[in-house]
């Protein structure tokens, strides 16, 4: 009820706003040469603009409920079409980028906790550092660069085959994994430092067996809370990468449908991204019982 | 852990299949299209200039243009004006065919038009640009006739683009417009195969081609819309013309063996247009200093790499109305510094330039003639705006500073284009002035067919316009192409809307 509360805030404010900074027939017109009143007026009508706000978000709404988003003001496209081509798009990249930055922050992370104070725990945290300082448009760019142009292996943009979601996922990956491997070093020095981990340790358990059995369960929920709040931030962070890397996502479509002013597009692109992080928030709560048995039995 | 495995090994198996990028087939050409997807291929409903090039692949008008703006026959084979102007008698080319194997004759005419103009045409943009037409009549199945409302001397060049393009009735009807918008069929050199949106569109060889086959098997256009991404995938062999290349990465591309770059003259012009309301620029004489402080060819030399030349209208040297005799204001701070003080405009007087915030280019040369001004004792601050904002409320609502960026590339090439919206009364993009003089002008010569004296007029206009200061005449921006070495006889057409009927891939 809470989630869908939300939702319906975030639409509402985003109808509201985005009418705010002008209607778009002048902008639809302007090829046309000169234009007249009665030109935009029936721009204006065909696009259901002349009618009230509240009339024009009630209608939004009610297709919602209908599974309808409405066409697009430039070209007449349904929306669901759009929607359906640009979320696989987007979810296959933020779930590649997570996926690669768990896969090398997890073990990473656990190296530098366990060597606190090494070299290799050095290395790590230096490398987390540049990860972190590293604008994710520049390191698109150099990774284009010497990735499909230098040594070409990757194509640099586009959503065509399998390899061309390389680059991208590394963009993104590079920086979460930057972020997550201090989140598993700290969770992991706290867990090491548990008596229970002590308990393992004097039964003769295998190192291994005690850091990833025992200890990363213990850590993983600090982890996946930070990785419901990641996702959020990526999904806001992604219109860049999308767009230099001309990946037909939804960052791709909402960013056009704000400069184009495409008031149905841009609604539906939030509506379903302000969905989907509810829905992520969820499982995120639900994952917690996976992890930790006392969370199941409250 | 079974299943683990095979995904892995799923995942590894299909990164080896696909470790060769993706390439096309030999003999199909892929361009970049920059402006965006137009999201439907009906003539009447956009006027971007993506579906301008695609819809020059796939529709054929009337009229047609070659690729230095002279108008020649299309599926018109011959026309004549009737009846005082006020009827002009088309006589149309006979065994052409749809791509869908419908014939064209006159009744697709009729229909191209009366839907044009009705109430579907309506919900577009294109319709203002032929409601001088009244009615088309079918007189047989090979002659039609246009009746005017009133005289529209450009008719005959807007027939050649946009939403004049001639579509298949059957086809339209049957299948309805929603599935027009995305399975367009023309009589034009290539067919359209498939359309994904925001991504591609493809195109193939129409063999029967009235005017000749085209040799390339294919085209494929890619919605690239950042210019650095594509010069990567021209780089990267992925794509054979780039459309919209940032002018400081022309030297990467030409250093490159396989590719080769072009400047040619565009439809593009920018002006610095003058608040003549409010501030220091209600003044002629100040604008005209203000004009006079900007040293413009060390702008294009310096920071466009001389792809531009200098204007003294608001218009390129293509444009039909341009006049050679008319100069641009001389650079001369001295004289610029003279007019300042007998206007009372003391040092230290401002003036604000709103401008594009997205446009790099345009930045650094708003930079530069904030210099220019500082030089002369007047201090410009710049305002970047979101694009849409500034050409959406800003400028028609009249909240400009006291200098605004201006751009227009009308692509009929025709200054009526450009002079009509940008100075007559009433007009959107005419938020301050209101001149009888210039109306009348303007008027007079969307009144007559006799071309002579249109130019005569369209000149009277641009030295009017020029006299009063009305803006500040930049450049005409060249259009600039990086291009794969493997095309071969490639035309470069100014407005950008290709026709790849000679061109070949080697």
């Amino acid at each position: 009820m809470q989630a869908l509360f939300v939702v319906l805030v975030v639409t509402l404010l985003v109808s509201w706003a985005v009418r705010l900074t002008g209607d778009p027939s002048l902008m639809l017109a302007q090829g046309a040469g000169s234009v007249t009143e009665q030109d935009l007026a029936n721009i204006r009508a065909h696009l259901g603009l002349n009618r009230p706000f509240s009339e024009q978000y009630i209608g939004f709404v009610n297709g919602l409920l209908h599974g309808d988003f409405g066409k697009s003001f430039i070209g007449a496209t349904p929306v669901v079409i759009l929607i359906e081509d640009a979320l696989p798009a987007t979810l296959s990249l933020t779930c590649c980028a997570l996926l690669l930055s768990l896969i090398l922050s997890i073990p990473l992370g656990i190296q530098a906790a366990v060597n606190k104070g090494g070299w290799s725990d050095q290395l790590i945290r230096i490398f987390s550092l540049i990860g972190l300082s590293f604008p994710n448009f520049w390191l698109a760019i150099m990774l284009v660069l010497l990735f499909a142009i230098v040594i070409p292996v990757f194509p640099p943009s586009g959503l065509d085959g399998p390899l061309s979601i390389v680059l991208p996922t590394v963009t993104m990956g590079i920086i979460l994994t930057a972020t997550n491997v201090r989140l598993v070093r700290t969770s992991m020095l706290e867990t090491l430092s548990a008596q229970y981990i002590m308990v393992a340790r004097s039964k003769g358990l295998r190192e291994s067996v005690v850091l990833y059995k025992h200890a990363l369960r213990n850590c993983a929920i600090p982890l996946i809370t930070f990785i419901g709040l990641q996702f959020g931030s990526l999904i806001g962070g992604i219109v860049v990468v999308e767009k230099v890397f001309n990946w037909p996502g939804m960052g791709t479509l909402a960013f056009d449908a704000i400069a184009a002013r495409d008031y149905p597009v841009l609604q539906a692109t939030v509506t379903v991204l302000a969905l989907l992080i509810v829905t992520v928030n969820f499982l995120v709560d639900i994952a917690y019982g996976f992890v930790d048995p006392r969370v199941r039995t409250r | 852990m079974y299943q683990i495995k095979n995904f892995v090994a799923a995942t590894l198996i299909a990164l080896g299949l696909a470790v060769t990028p993706a390439g096309y087939a030999a003999g199909t050409l892929s361009i970049a299209a920059s402006a965006g997807d137009p999201g439907s291929w009906d003539p009447i409903d956009t006027f971007l200039v993506t579906w301008g090039g695609v819809g020059s692949q796939i529709y054929d008008g009337l009229t047609m243009r070659t690729a230095d703006m002279k108008l020649v026959p299309g599926l018109a084979t011959s026309w004549e004006m009737l009846d005082n102007d006020t009827r002009i008698r088309f006589k149309l080319r006979q065994n052409v065919k749809f791509h869908n194997g419908e014939p064209f004759y006159a009744q697709a005419v009729k229909f191209t038009f009366d839907r044009l103009l009705g109430s579907e045409g309506a919900k577009g943009p294109q319709q203002s640009n032929y409601n001088a037409i009244k009615e088309v009549k079918v007189i047989d199945p090979y002659t039609v006739d246009f009746i005017l409302s009133r005289p529209d001397p450009v008719l005959l060049t807007k027939l050649a683009g946009y939403g004049a393009m001639l579509v298949p009735p059957k086809y339209v009807t049957e299948k309805g417009d929603e599935y027009f918008n995305s399975h367009p069929v023309g009589t034009g050199p290539f067919k359209f195969v498939d359309y994904k949106p925001k991504v591609s569109l493809t195109l193939e060889r129409n063999g029967d081609y009235w005017d000749g086959a085209p040799k390339l098997d294919g085209i494929v256009y890619r919605f690239i819309a950042e210019p650095a991404t594509q010069v990567a995938e021209l780089q990267a062999g992925r794509l054979d013309i780039a459309t919209a290349i940032p002018l400081s990465m022309l030297d990467v591309i030409a250093k490159d063996p396989k590719l080769t770059t072009a400047s040619i003259n565009g439809p593009t012009t920018l002006a610095l247009r003058f608040n003549t309301k409010e501030g220091i620029t209600k003044d002629p004489s100040v604008r005209r200093a203000l004009t006079m402080a900007v040293d413009r060819d060390t702008i294009i030399k310096q920071m466009l790499g001389g792809n531009a030349e200098a204007v003294a209208s608001f218009q390129g040297k293509l444009s039909f109305g341009y006049d050679p005799a008319l100069k641009p204001l001389p650079y001369d701070p001295a004289e610029a510094k003279k007019l300042l003080k007998a206007a009372g405009i003391k040092p230290g007087a401002t003036v604000q330039i709103d401008f594009r915030g997205t446009d790099t280019n345009f930045r650094e040369v708003a930079q530069a003639i904030s210099g220019y001004l500082q030089a002369v004792g007047v201090k410009a601050t710049l305002k970047p705006y979101e694009t849409s904002v500034l050409l959406n409320d800003i400028i028609p609502n009249g909240k400009t500073g006291e200098m605004w960026q201006n751009q227009w590339g009308g692509w009929t090439f025709d200054y009526d284009n450009t002079a009509y919206a940008m100075y007559h009364s009433g007009q959107k993009w005419n938020p301050y002035d209101k001149d009888a003089a210039l109306d009348k002008m303007l008027d007079a010569q969307r009144d007559t067919y006799d071309q002579k004296a249109r130019e005569r007029i369209l000149r009277e206009v641009a030295k009017y316009v020029a006299d009063q200061s009305l803006e500040m005449p930049l450049y005409s921006l060249n259009t600039v192409y990086g291009i794969n070495k493997r095309v071969q006889n490639l035309t470069l057409p100014a407005d950008g809307r290709f026709r790849f009927v000679s061109e070949s891939i080697q």
